[in-house]
């Protein structure tokens, strides 16, 4: 082969290589998303080409399956943890980021370890002081619990967002007159404030997705949508349309905004060890 | 305000909130697991038995022992796949391009999936009449046609890796290729004017100085791994028998369904013990560079 | 409008010194300028002053006012950053306004002051644009606007011109000093280019490894530089400085040649110091001395001639209309009016 032929060859078998492991990727979710959309009898068949319906996504949100219900706590929760998450891990952030603080890279230690402890353990002690003070199956409860999912990342993702605003920026502000909360306020905020969209988001798909904390907690008042996913059994077995369906409900939201902060998505998972 | 105080006081709600959510917890496992703690008789949560439910698990308890192989088993598995694959996925797509960037823009998929919903994917996609995978094995490998999938104990696990991988490499080579596009690109030109190519680059110039960032990776897989849960007790439960119970399943189990949270805090210190050494590493290289 | 008084100002980080011991008497209206090399602690002086950075000791005093713990905010001075520290979030006018905002300006003479500070700096244009949309000479133009739309007592410029090309450098060299006459507020400004220094400055004040070396002139640090430091920093190419003694009265390199240009009390080791300009380029035999060329640079408007005296190397500055090959032997003397002679061992220069 000439060097060209032998370069022909090597990109068609890479881009083989990619359009195999894009198909790898992305069969299973299209295979989902096709099956929502398919009727009870289609679904039991290895069907490429059948009639759609919508009948799925009805029955979801009816007795005894109520989705409506898990799809509001699910809001709920994840978005009151957010919303209590992120302010304070901005203030603590914009500390770490700027000032020294004593015992500062103890407490910063501390935190990114918080976030590699076993669920399983923290959810032992929670579950049996819920039981005495009448926080299982409450909302309340869950968005606690999930707090200690998400701060280490907020506090994190955030810090890594100040740290890149440079700091002649707060200083020029500081000498044109500018208290520190002013500074905080007028400088700052604004211009962390993608950043902290980023991190909001990133937290809410966190929540969103937690699973093991709301299976142990939550029985009917709270349960949200990805422990909903057991309901759709039957005697015979998986509804898998109806499973699909709800699937689908859980992944497509999470999906948009996953695609919206793609860029710092990385970032966030690692904590800033991977730049 | 000084600066002086105002510090302390911004970050002390973060401070508070991680301590009561993520510190006493652990804590109070830690005394739990000393206590008889069955949660039908609540008495029993302050009744101190020392190291007995420690050695309980060490010697009286097949099942913890099964859960422990089982658990590093499958995070020898997972992890080492997951890195190979995603190192192999990064290279292939890191050099951008149309088709790459897409693809690239699509890895973000399978990690904002939830793995309980992953778990319920891959049970839906394996199943032994009318699932995709499973048809797809027993087409070109005749001896997988309608074979009961999650009903095999070596099966099962296998189809538990798949799931995990499927979840995670996606993210991973995300990661990598963020340690890839970090590398200078005259490093990787000098080289080539030197006279390297192909392998001899990548083993010379361009592994040597991804391997921070290949060291985070395996780190951080290591610790997801380990822990555990969701794809597993959606896709088999555990099962068959006890064949894919990980340790947080077990614990999950034991703490939660037959009550005994005393010996389930043990076991669950146990598992925190090795993540003490994985967070060490990881801190290492979190703060390198500062 | 005020002085500025350091008193014994020192900054520590552990044990590493960054401004050591300095005091410095900035007088009303002066234009006071911190010249030195990389890392010698003159921003970190100036950030003492703008109280951006808390002294380890020492007192810094602005008027009639000891400001040591009075915060930025209070301290009543202007800063223009070397990145200039626009807000990226605000448009040009905004930048300019936030000085007077946050002080609480009444709204209705925030916009004529923003709009006269653009004139002086000609950005009128520009006021409805982000930072991000705007040239490095521009950007540094809204800093200075940002500066001056208030008359605080003192201004404080950080390297300001660093960031721009080398043409652009010159025609805001000349704005800045324009400006400056015009506004007649003290001003501190550093810098480590030398040319900034001396066209700019009232005084100038050069540092070195946290200390002030001299504080003079313009003319006084280029004419009659108090150390061989100073004398080696100031001037373009340096100062030529040549080992040697003093013997019978007169300097003797140390390979031997006797230079009767030079009188002083005799010395068992000194440094003779001769800048380019003050050796004279002649034929052969007419000089002190003949030297064979090193290298003979052409830069347009004059020519250089490192030459080789001995073991050592020295500039001269010849005739523009000069020219001469390597290894040509021309004749060099020196003009025994501006000769400076250093003790090598202190550095101090030694009055005759
Ligand atoms: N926060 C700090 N901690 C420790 N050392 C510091 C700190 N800030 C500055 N220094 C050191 O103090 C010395 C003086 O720094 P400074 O920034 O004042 O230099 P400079 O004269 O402005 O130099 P340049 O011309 O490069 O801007 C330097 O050696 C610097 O490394
Ligand atoms: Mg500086």
């Amino acid at each position: 082969m000439t060097g060209k032929q032998k370069k022909a060859f090597w990109n068609a078998v890479q881009t083989g290589l990619i359009v195999m492991a894009t198909l790898i990727m992305l069969v299973p979710i299209a295979w989902i998303f096709m099956a929502a959309f398919k009727s009870h009898v289609d679904v039991y068949q290895l069907k490429l080409f059948f009639r759609p319906t919508l009948e799925n996504f009805a029955l979801v949100f009816r007795e005894p399956y109520n989705l409506g219900e898990k799809l509001w706590n699910s809001t709920l929760v994840a978005l009151a943890t957010v919303v209590i998450a992120i302010p304070i891990a901005t203030m603590a952030a914009y500390s770490f980021s700027r000032f020294r603080l004593r015992g500062e890279t103890v407490m910063l230690v501390t935190i990114l370890a918080t976030q590699f402890v076993p669920a399983v353990v923290i959810i032992l002690p929670f579950f049996v002081m819920f039981r005495d003070v009448g926080l299982l199956d409450t909302r309340l409860g869950l968005i606690l619990v999930n707090l200690a999912i998400v701060m280490p990342f907020a506090i994190w993702m955030i810090k890594g967002f100040i740290d890149g605003i440079p700091l002649d920026t707060e200083e020029a502000a500081m000498v044109d007159g500018s208290s520190r909360l002013q500074v905080i306020r007028n400088i700052v905020l604004p211009m962390a404030a993608p950043g902290l969209l980023t991190a909001g988001i990133f937290c809410f798909i966190l929540a969103w997705n937690e699973f093991l904390f709301a299976l142990i907690l939550t029985s009917k008042d709270a349960v949200t949508l990805p422990i909903g996913l057991a309901l759709f059994k039957a005697e015979e077995g998986d509804l898998w349309n109806l499973l699909s369906a709800a699937g689908i409900i859980i992944m497509l939201p999470m999906f948009i905004l996953a695609l919206m902060i793609r860029k710092f998505f990385v970032q966030g998972m690692t904590m800033g060890a991977v730049r | 305000m000084r600066d002086n105080t105002l510090k302390y006081l911004l970050v002390l709600p973060a401070v508070l909130l991680v301590f009561a959510t993520a510190i006493w917890p652990l804590v109070e496992s830690l005394r739990l697991s000393f206590t008889v703690g069955r949660l039908n008789r609540p008495p029993s949560l302050q009744q101190y038995i020392g190291f007995e439910n420690y050695t309980w698990a060490f010697l009286e308890e097949p099942a913890f022992w099964n859960s422990v192989w089982v658990t590093l088993a499958y995070t020898a598995v997972t992890v080492s796949l997951t890195t190979v694959l995603a190192l192999g996925l990064a290279l292939l797509l890191a050099p951008g391009g149309r088709l790459r960037s897409g693809v690239q823009t699509l890895l973000i998929l399978p990690f904002a999936m939830s793995p309980a919903l992953i778990g319920v994917s891959f049970r839906f996609m394996f199943n032994p009449e009318f699932g995709l995978f499973d048809a797809f094995f027993g087409f070109f490998m005749p001896v997988f046609a309608g074979v009961s999938w999650l009903a095999d104990p070596v099966l099962a696990f296998a189809v538990c890796v798949m799931a995990d991988i499927w979840g995670w490499i996606p993210f991973l080579t995300l990661v990598l290729i963020g340690g890839l596009s970090s590398i200078p690109r005259e490093t990787i030109e000098a080289a080539q004017v030197d006279g390297a190519g192909g392998w001899r680059l990548f083993r010379d110039v361009t592994l040597p100085q991804l391997a921070p960032v290949l060291a985070v990776v395996v780190i951080l897989k290591s610790i997801f791994s380990l822990k555990t849960f969701d794809q597993v007790f959606m896709l088999t439960n555990g099962g068959p028998g006890t064949a894919t119970q990980t340790l947080s399943h077990y614990i999950y189990f034991n703490g939660l369904k037959y009550g005994q949270i005393g010996y389930a805090a043990s076991v669950a210190w146990l598992m925190v013990i090795p993540m003490i050494f994985l967070t060490y590493a990881y801190a290492k290289f979190v703060f390198r560079k500062d | 409008m005020a002085e500025v008084v350091l008193k014994n100002l020192t900054k520590r980080w552990g044990g590493f010194v960054g401004v050591d011991n300095q005091s410095l008497h900035i007088a009303d209206k002066e234009f006071l300028v911190l010249l030195g090399p990389s890392g010698c602690g003159k921003t970190t002086t100036m950030r003492m002053i703008a109280g951006l950075e808390e002294p380890s000791s020492g007192e810094i005093w602005i008027g009639e006012r000891m400001v040591n713990d009075d915060l930025p905010k209070d301290r009543d001075v202007a800063m223009v950053f070397q990145n200039y520290g626009l807000y990226p979030h605000m448009s040009v006018f905004d930048n300019i306004a936030y000085p007077l905002k946050v002080r609480g300006t009444p709204k209705a003479d925030i916009a004529p002051r923003v709009r006269a500070a653009a004139e002086k700096v000609e950005l009128t244009h520009l006021l409805d644009r982000r930072p991000k949309a705007l040239s490095g000479g521009q950007r540094q133009r809204v800093a200075l606007a940002r500066a001056i739309v208030r008359t605080p007592q003192v201004f404080l410029m950080d390297e300001p011109l660093s960031n721009l090309d080398a043409k652009l450098r010159v025609s805001m060299r000349a704005e800045l000093k324009h400006l400056s006459r015009e506004l007649q507020i003290t001003t501190i400004y550093v810098t480590h280019d030398q040319i900034e220094a001396m066209t700019l400055a009232d005084r100038v004040a050069v540092m070195n490894h946290g200390v002030i070396q001299q504080l003079g002139t313009p003319d006084e640090i280029y004419n009659d530089p108090a150390n061989l430091f100073v004398a080696g920093f100031i001037g373009s190419p340096a100062m030529n400085l040549i080992d040697g003694s003093i013997r019978e009265g007169h300097f003797v390199t140390t390979g031997g040649t006797r230079l009767t240009a030079v009188r002083a009390a005799d010395r068992a080791r000194v440094v003779l110091g001769v800048r380019a300009d003050d050796l004279r380029v002649s034929e052969p035999g007419e000089g002190d001395i003949d030297v064979p060329i090193y290298a003979f640079e052409n830069t347009g408007e004059a020519t250089l001639l490192t030459v080789q005296w001995g073991q050592q190397r020295v500039i001269a500055r010849g005739d523009r209309h000069l020219r001469k090959e390597q290894n040509d032997i021309v004749g060099l003397s020196l003009n025994p009016d501006h000769l400076y002679l250093f003790d090598p061992d202190t550095g101090r220069r030694l009055t005759a």
